[in-house]
C-alpha cells in the first residue's frame, strides 16, 4: 500500500458530478511518483474507509456545490469538510466520511485533503485540477 | 371541528430526492403524493452503446447497489446468450451480491432508521436516553461500531471481483475472475468476524437461535430469554416500537412481490426455500399471504402521473418508454419515477416482501396477527443477514473445494436478442430488460425497487406502495414529520445516490 492516495470522486455519467472522474483519466495516464495510488472512487462515501487507514496523506478529489466561486480550485481540510455531514442517507458522501472518521479510523489519522472544484470545468481546467491535486499529494496542503 | 390542510412535508432527511405531500384531516394523514425529483436517464444513455456497456454503466446508477446492478445487467445478458453458467460462477456471483445486502441491511437500519428514535417527539420513552446514547446521528456508539465492523464486509466484493468500487466483473457466461485459494480463504475470515459480530451485537443470539423464531408467539419469548437478546439492535428496537405503538403504522396496500433471487448450484449442499431453483423464492403474494407464482410478463410500468410522454394504461419494459415530459401543465403528473405494477397492482418489495413470498412461518404469522407495518418491515430488513450467512459460508467453501471448476461458460457475441435480468437487491425487485439489435443496445429499462415501493399513482389512479402506507398516519408536528419518517424509511428508499457532490448546503449531498 502506498503512502499517498489521491482518490478521485464522481459520476462520469452526469455531468454535474463529473470532475473527480476526468481529473482521474488524466492523472492515470501521466507519470505517477513513487509512493502516491490513484483510485477511482465513483460515488462511494462510507465504502472509501478501507482506501484511507494506514496511508500518510490521502488527498480526495470531487466537485463542488455552493462552496466557492465558479471555476474555482479550492482545497478544504478535514474539519472544513466534515463540516457540511448531515446525518446518514443513501446520498451520505465524503463529507459524512471524514466527519466519523476520527472515530471509526483502525490506524492513525491520516493527513486529509479535498482538492474540489466549482462548477463547470473545461479540459485546461481538467488538467489544472489534476495538477493542484498532484501538488498536495506530493507537498500536502499547506 | 374537522381541519384539513395540504402540506409538503420536510422528508429530505430521508432522501434528498424525494419529496412527500400529504393531505391530513385534524393531524391524520388521508391522502399522500409521493415525487422523485431527479431524472436520470441511465436508460437513455444506453441506447446506441455496444451490447455489453450495460455491464460498465449500471453499476454506477447507484452508489450502494452498485454489485446489484451488475448483477441484473449480467443475467439480461445470460438470457440473451442462452448460456447455463458453471456452478462457480453461480457461486461467485451470489456471494458478492449477498455481501453488498449485509452491509445495505445492518447499515440502513442502524444508520438510518434507528436514529429516528432520537426525535424529540420520543424524549418522554423510556427507552429514550438509550436511544440517543446508542443511535444519535454521528455519534451514536452502535452507529460507530456499525461502520467499523460493516467496513470489510466490501472487501470480499473487492477480492472475488479482482475490482471495486463499481466492479464489472461479472459478464454473460460467468465472471471474469477466477479467485485463487488465499483469497477464498481471506473472504471466508472477513465473513466468519462478521458473522460473529452480527450474532452478538444485532441479534444478541446465534443465528440458529434466530432461526428457530418461527411465530410471533416464539418472537416474545425470544424477547424476553436473555439480557442480551433484549439489549441487541433487534431486541431494542422490538422494544422502542412497542412501547412507541409503531405497529399501528405503515400498512400499504399488503401486496408483496419478490422476483426472486440467487440461483443455486447445481452441486451444492444450500437448498432454497420451497420449490424452487434459487435462494431466495419468487411470487407475488395479496393480502392473504398466499403466493401465486412470479410472471415477468405481468410486469407493466404506467406514467399517467410521471414526467413521461403519455401512453394508455402501462407498458411492459420490453415495450417500455422513457421519454421525459415535463410540462406541469395538466397538474397530474407529479414524480420522475414510473408506476411499476404487477397485473395491474402496486405491490411493495424488499425484504419483508422476500419473507412472506417464501411463506417464511415468522414472519407470515406477524402478518396475520398485525397486518403488514413498519415494524415488521424493518424486522425482515434487520435480520435478513441472518437468512443469508450460512448459504455465503457453505459457497465460499465449495468455490475453496472446487478449485478445477469452471467460473465461465464461452458465449458467441451477442448481435441480436432481447433478455432479462431479474434478481433481488438489498431493497427489493430489480429488473433489467434489454433489447439488442446489431450488437447495440436498442432498449434498457430498468425497474428499480424504489420505482415500485415509491411510485406515484397508476392509469387507474391508485396510489403507489408507500402513499398508500402512509394513509392514516398521525402526524404530532407537521414540521417535523417522525411517524411519516417512519413509514417511508421502512421502505429504505433509494433516490440520490447516483450524484454525490460536496455541497455546502447540509442537506444530502448532491447538486
Amino acid at each position: 500500500m502506498a503512502a499517498t492516495a489521491i482518490i478521485c470522486l464522481g459520476n462520469r455519467y452526469v455531468a454535474d458530478d463529473d470532475v473527480g472522474c476526468r481529473v482521474f483519466d488524466c492523472l492515470i495516464g501521466s507519470a505517477i511518483p513513487q509512493g502516491i495510488e490513484i483510485f477511482d472512487g465513483g460515488l462511494c462515501g462510507l465504502d472509501l474507509l478501507r482506501l484511507v487507514e494506514g496511508r500518510r496523506r490521502v488527498v480526495f478529489v470531487d466537485a463542488l456545490a455552493g462552496v466557492a466561486d465558479a471555476g474555482d480550485i479550492v482545497v478544504l481540510n478535514r474539519e472544513q469538510v466534515a463540516g457540511y455531514a448531515g446525518r446518514y442517507g443513501h446520498g451520505a458522501g465524503l463529507p459524512y466520511l471524514l466527519r466519523l472518521l476520527p472515530q471509526v479510523c483502525a490506524a492513525p489519522l491520516p493527513e486529509i485533503a479535498l482538492v474540489g472544484a466549482e462548477g463547470a470545468m473545461d479540459e485546461p481546467a481538467v488538467r489544472a485540477l489534476a495538477e493542484r491535486s498532484m501538488e498536495v499529494a506530493i507537498h500536502g496542503a499547506s | 371541528m374537522t381541519k384539513r390542510i395540504i402540506r409538503d412535508i420536510p422528508l429530505n432527511r430521508v432522501e434528498g430526492d424525494l419529496e412527500i405531500r400529504v393531505e391530513l384531516e385534524n393531524n391524520r394523514v388521508v391522502d399522500a403524493w409521493s415525487s422523485g425529483t431527479m431524472y436520470r436517464g441511465f436508460e437513455n444513455i444506453l441506447v446506441g452503446r455496444g451490447a455489453l456497456d450495460g455491464l460498465v454503466i449500471t453499476p454506477r446508477v447507484c452508489g450502494i447497489c452498485s454489485t446489484t446492478h451488475l448483477m441484473a445487467a449480467a443475467k439480461a445478458l445470460d438470457h440473451i446468450a442462452g448460456v447455463d453458467l458453471p456452478d462457480n460462477a453461480v457461486r461467485l456471483r451470489n456471494v458478492t451480491l449477498m455481501a453488498e445486502h449485509c452491509q445495505s441491511d445492518v447499515r440502513q437500519s442502524v444508520l438510518m432508521f434507528l436514529p429516528d428514535f432520537t426525535a424529540a417527539i420520543y424524549a418522554a420513552h423510556p427507552l429514550y436516553a438509550e436511544a440517543v446514547k446508542r443511535y444519535a446521528p454521528l455519534a451514536g456508539e452502535r452507529c460507530i461500531d456499525v461502520v467499523r465492523q460493516t467496513k470489510t464486509l466490501l472487501e470480499i466484493v473487492a477480492i472475488l471481483g479482482g475490482q471495486w468500487p463499481h466492479s464489472s466483473f461479472m459478464v454473460p457466461g460467468g465472471v471474469s475472475y477466477v479467485p485463487p485459494l488465499a483469497e477464498l480463504n481471506q473472504c471466508r475470515h472477513i465473513l466468519k468476524q462478521f458473522r460473529s459480530w452480527y450474532e452478538k451485537s444485532v441479534l444478541g443470539c446465534s443465528l440458529e437461535r434466530w432461526q428457530a423464531v418461527q411465530s410471533a408467539a416464539d418472537l416474545d419469548v425470544w424477547l424476553n430469554e436473555s439480557a442480551a437478546q433484549r439489549d441487541s439492535d433487534v431486541g431494542f428496537f422490538l422494544r422502542f416500537a412497542r412501547e412507541a405503538g409503531l405497529h399501528a403504522l405503515g400498512q400499504g396496500h399488503g401486496h408483496f412481490l419478490s422476483y426472486g433471487s440467487l440461483e443455486l448450484p447445481g452441486d451444492s449442499a444450500v437448498v432454497g426455500s420451497g420449490a424452487g431453483k434459487q435462494l431466495v423464492g419468487s411470487g407475488f403474494a395479496a393480502k392473504d399471504g398466499q403466493a401465486q407464482p412470479f410472471d415477468q410478463a405481468q410486469v407493466a410500468e404506467h406514467v399517467a402521473a410521471s414526467w413521461y410522454a403519455d401512453y394508455e394504461g402501462g407498458k411492459h419494459p420490453f415495450e417500455g418508454e422513457t421519454v421525459p415530459h415535463a410540462t406541469g401543465a395538466d397538474g397530474k403528473k407529479y414524480s420522475w419515477c414510473k408506476a411499476p405494477r404487477y397485473a395491474g397492482l402496486p405491490a411493495e418489495t424488499g425484504p419483508l416482501a422476500e419473507r412472506i413470498v417464501a411463506g417464511d412461518p415468522l414472519f407470515c404469522d406477524l402478518l396475520r396477527r398485525d397486518g403488514a407495518n413498519l415494524v415488521i418491515r424493518q424486522l425482515a430488513r434487520l435480520t435478513r443477514p441472518a437468512t443469508l450467512l450460512d448459504a455465503m459460508e457453505t459457497w465460499l467453501a465449495e468455490m475453496a473445494a472446487r478449485p478445477d471448476q469452471s467460473y465461465y461458460e464461452p458465449v458467441a457475441s451477442l448481435q441480436d436478442g432481447r433478455g432479462f435480468g431479474l434478481i433481488e437487491a438489498a431493497r427489493g425487485a430489480l429488473g433489467h430488460w434489454v433489447e439488442i439489435r446489431g450488437g447495440k443496445i436498442a432498449r434498457y429499462q430498468i425497474v428499480t425497487p424504489t420505482a415500485w415501493n415509491g411510485s406515484p399513482r397508476d392509469h387507474a389512479g391508485v396510489r403507489g406502495p408507500w402513499e398508500e402506507a402512509l394513509i392514516g398516519t398521525p402526524i404530532a408536528d407537521i414540521d417535523n414529520p417522525v411517524e411519516a419518517g417512519h413509514v417511508v424509511r421502512s421502505f429504505d428508499p433509494c433516490l440520490v445516490c447516483s450524484v454525490h457532490v460536496v455541497g455546502a448546503d447540509r442537506t444530502p449531498l448532491r447538486c
